[in-house]
């Protein structure tokens, strides 16, 4: 056994005592959406942090063989939410990641996403934009930054926001946007320098104050990325669409039963959990809550990768999020990502009634039916 | 693993359920003990004519078989010591039948056991026995461990609560054991012998379970005392007073700082904290009963007495003591949670002792545990990496178990012996009762297949 060699790998100069420190309890198996979905104890973070405790061990090497496991994890955080040894589960697992990708092992999936965002400027290698016909580029209070997955994938939820924004008279204008490009460091790449000075350059030549997005991730990206710290150092404030819309009177009422997904990047990741409910509250009195809510939110499968580089899987988790909606007896659920709503869209079976959207096309639904 | 048998294994439990991948293989290398060695593959029995099948050809080729389900023993017993197949039951989580009438569930051996409580929830009824790692461990394991929990004073542990099994023997057979009766001497108890027997004797596939209603008042209080064994004292008068809390648990000073450190709940930095709950039907009952309880506490040098003000505030306390094994983990690189198990007079000498040995090997040991059934937690807290500490630490245990059955105590009160306290057995256990448990196992397992390695069974 490997004693006080030196580190070979960054993850175990940077977290050596927090992989010792896993008591092997296994309560994240309780939590990881994973494990959930497989019943296989290698995905688990337990798993995972016996696999790294090996290799620091020296009784294993980081090779192609781990890939399996240690690229496919959400990064939802709910095993460290809920992990009595405090182990940070997620930040170990994206440090092993680049040292996989150092060392040359990595999913050919996350291979490919760092390859499509170097000769591209959004995940899907999309070549044109959805135009959306409003202005961009313009001066206005606010820049609106609708991310990836809003433009190419959910353009029609989209569509349904920025028409909620106009009929709320939000001083507002898009941007030529790139992909924010923080899921690069989430699966072992570094974040691509040439699109943080497009967006930055763009958000600033606006004169806006303030970038609402409508994709939590990107508004992680921009608050905690070192890459696009001179937003803040500028005074551009960056919130979720949800922190916007808190504090506005909707006027539009549902008596359907509503229910809240709490999208890991907004909840675990940046404690944003009351505001969107606050707003649901609002327009749906008969709101309930799923059996995982707040910080142990059941994650819905598609983070950290996992969508693209797992598909089966990734659905696997979702279907196990819906079915927390139909035993509450939801008959419409929400959430506030794109990514989210896009997966569970894609789980939900033809024979389950319930519906699906973010909060914001919801709202707009509510309005048009008026 | 050889060709022909992995094949024979696909063709029993199909391709998608069997696994040989490196990530897997390290997994099931360990449980939440400090031990671990590789198996040679997994499988993932969907059924019980799955189980039998495997068994027959393990038995066969005389391969081992080590069931597991949530992995979350800490004595090793899932540990594949002697490699093999290891037997991943989690796949097998159905509730079959939930019979209020007759006060009973029938479960697969993969139910989680916070699944079945939830799932009995609603009808009013619990299934007392809950280990503090309820939200993950299975019910087969607990069967497998004969676990406890925090309830064990006043409501027994799994044993008390299994009416029979279905199990598959090392060859294949499968047995029906116990009754759907709550009360049953028709033969010899095979039931109970199969509960406990840390999978060295069957394969539970089938598991069937009495369940209680739930008692709907409870008050939970704490008292602190700057002597712990005064507050050894005090849990053995509580348990002769004539009232029987739900729930009587002890924290120890290492245990209460490193709580202390990793929540905000502030609790006092004594010596020891009793904490302790009583259940019945009205708040007036359960006040009355937690009021005697406190006057035991006071009679001996209770510094402060504290009582919950709400349910949030209870919770918070409980679900601080399920922490105490992860958050004492967090203090040095290795940990080892022992459960020994002393008469309830001897507590306050028990407590008393291991602070001693603490401080004769000059390691740190964290009491914590069940003191209203006189089952202790004393969790090593070292680095394994200093063979200095790990020798430390293996003689202290020592003493430990020498200190407990020299007071009339047992090796293990919940978690089993496994490979942790096999060199310990025959402390315990005369050289006839050690000869009896090895025919035992001879008798139906006579080629070791089954868990091998465990108990101290395949010696003498």
């Amino acid at each position: 056994m490997r004693d006080n060699m030196e580190a070979k790998y960054d993850f175990e100069r940077k977290f050596r005592d927090q992989v010792l420190q896993c008591s092997r309890c296994g309560f994240c198996q309780s939590v990881c959406p994973v494990f959930g979905a497989t019943l296989r104890p290698a995905y688990n973070a337990r798993g995972k942090m016996l696999l790294l405790k090996e290799v620091m061990d020296g009784t294993l090497d980081l090779n192609d063989e781990l890939i399996e496991t240690l690229f496919q994890c959400t990064t939802c955080g709910a095993c460290a939410e809920n992990c009595p040894s405090g182990v940070e589960v997620p930040e170990i697992i994206k440090q092993a990641r680049k040292d996989m990708v150092h060392i040359g092992s990595c999913h050919p999936a996350f291979t490919g996403m760092n390859k499509v965002l170097k000769e591209h400027d959004n995940i899907y290698a999309e070549d044109e934009p959805e135009d959306f016909e409003r202005e961009r580029n313009g001066k206005a209070e606010y820049v609106f930054f609708i991310g990836c997955v809003g433009s190419y994938r959910e353009d029609e939820r989209t569509t349904a926001t920025l028409d909620l924004l106009d009929y709320l008279e939000v001083d507002y204008t898009l941007i030529d946007e790139v992909c924010c490009s923080g899921v690069l460091e989430d699966v072992g790449h570094p974040i691509n320098e040439k699109h943080v000075r497009t967006n930055i350059d763009l958000i600033m030549a606006t004169g806006a104050k303030t970038v609402i997005t409508g994709c939590p991730y990107c508004s992680r990206t921009f608050n905690n990325k070192k890459q696009y710290a001179e937003l803040k150092e500028k005074g551009v404030k960056c919130i979720h669409l949800s922190q916007f819309l808190k504090d506005i009177d909707i006027g539009f009422k549902t008596d359907k039963k509503v229910t809240y997904h709490d999208p890991c990047d907004l909840g675990r990741h940046c404690g944003i959990y009351e505001e969107p409910r606050d707003t649901i509250r609002k327009i749906a009195p008969n709101f309930v809550e799923m059996r995982h809510h707040h910080e142990k939110a059941l994650c819905c499968g598609a983070g950290g990768g996992v969508r693209g580089a797992y598909a089966a899987n990734s659905i696997a988790m979702a279907r196990r999020r819906l079915e927390e909606a139909e035993e509450a007896g939801a008959e419409v659920l929400l959430t506030e990502c794109n990514s989210c709503v896009h997966n569970l869209a894609n789980a939900k079976l033809r024979k389950q009634k319930l519906k699906i959207y973010t909060t914001t096309e919801f709202i707009n639904l509510l309005r048009e039916e008026d | 693993m050889e060709d022909r048998l992995k094949k024979a294994l696909i063709e029993i439990v199909g391709e998608k359920n069997y696994n040989d991948s490196l990530i897997d293989m390290v997994s099931y290398s360990y449980d939440a003990s400090e031990y671990t060695h590789r198996p040679s593959c997994g499988v993932w029995p969907q059924t019980v004519e799955h189980v039998s099948e495997i068994l027959k050809l393990a038995n066969k080729e005389e391969m081992p078989v080590i069931p597991r389900g949530g992995a979350t023993g800490l004595t090793g017993m899932a540990i594949p010591l002697k490699g093999g197949i290891v037997l991943d039951l989690n796949h097998m989580n159905r509730i079959k039948k939930i019979s209020i009438e007759d006060r009973l569930v029938v479960v697969e051996p993969g139910v989680v056991y916070d699944d079945l409580a939830r799932a009995i929830a609603p009808y009013g009824f619990f299934f007392p026995p809950d280990p503090a790692s309820s939200q993950v461990c299975t019910l087969g394991g607990n069967v497998a461990t004969n676990a406890g929990g925090v309830r064990g004073a006043k409501y027994g542990t799994t044993r008390d609560y299994v009416l029979g099994l279905q199990v598959v023997l090392p060859d294949g057979r499968i047995m029906k054991t116990g009754s759907q009766c709550i009360k049953s001497v028709s033969g010899y108890d095979l039931t109970k012998l199969f509960v406990g027997s840390e999978g060295t004797l069957g394969v539970v596939t089938e598991i069937t379970l009495k369940i209680n209603p739930m008692t709907t008042a409870s008050t939970t209080a704490l008292g602190t005392f700057d002597d712990v064994e005064d507050a050894g004292r005090a849990v053995s008068q509580v348990m002769h007073s004539g009232i029987l809390p739900a729930v009587l648990e002890i924290l120890g000073k290492e245990a209460i700082m490193a709580i202390n450190q990793n929540t905000d709940l502030n609790l006092p930095e004594v010596d020891a904290i009793l904490l302790s709950e009583t259940d019945g039907y009205t708040q007036e009952e359960t006040d009355y009963q937690m009021s005697k309880v406190l006057e035991v506490f006071k009679a001996n040098n209770a510094k402060e007495i504290k009582q919950a003000q709400s349910k949030d505030e209870a919770a918070g306390l409980w679900a601080a003591r399920k922490s105490a094994y992860a958050v004492l983990a967090r203090l040095k690189t290795h940990q080892v949670l022992e459960d020994v198990t002393v008469p309830m007079s001897r507590l306050a000498e028990a407590l008393k002792g291991i602070q001693e040995i603490s401080k004769k090997h000059n390691i740190m040991i964290a009491t914590y545990g069940h003191a209203g059934d006189g089952n202790l937690h004393p969790q090593f807290v070292y680095d394994g990496y200093d063979q200095d500490q790990v020798k430390a630490k293996r003689a202290a245990s020592d003493d430990l178990f020498r200190m407990a059955i020299e007071l009339g105590g047992t090796l293990t009160g919940e978690h089993g012996i496994g490979m942790q306290k096999a060199r310990y057995m025959c402390w315990e256990h005369d050289d006839v009762a050690m000869d009896v448990m090895r025919s035992i196992k001879r008798m139906v397992d006579p080629k070791n297949i089954l868990n091998p390695g465990k108990m101290a069974l395949d010696e003498g």
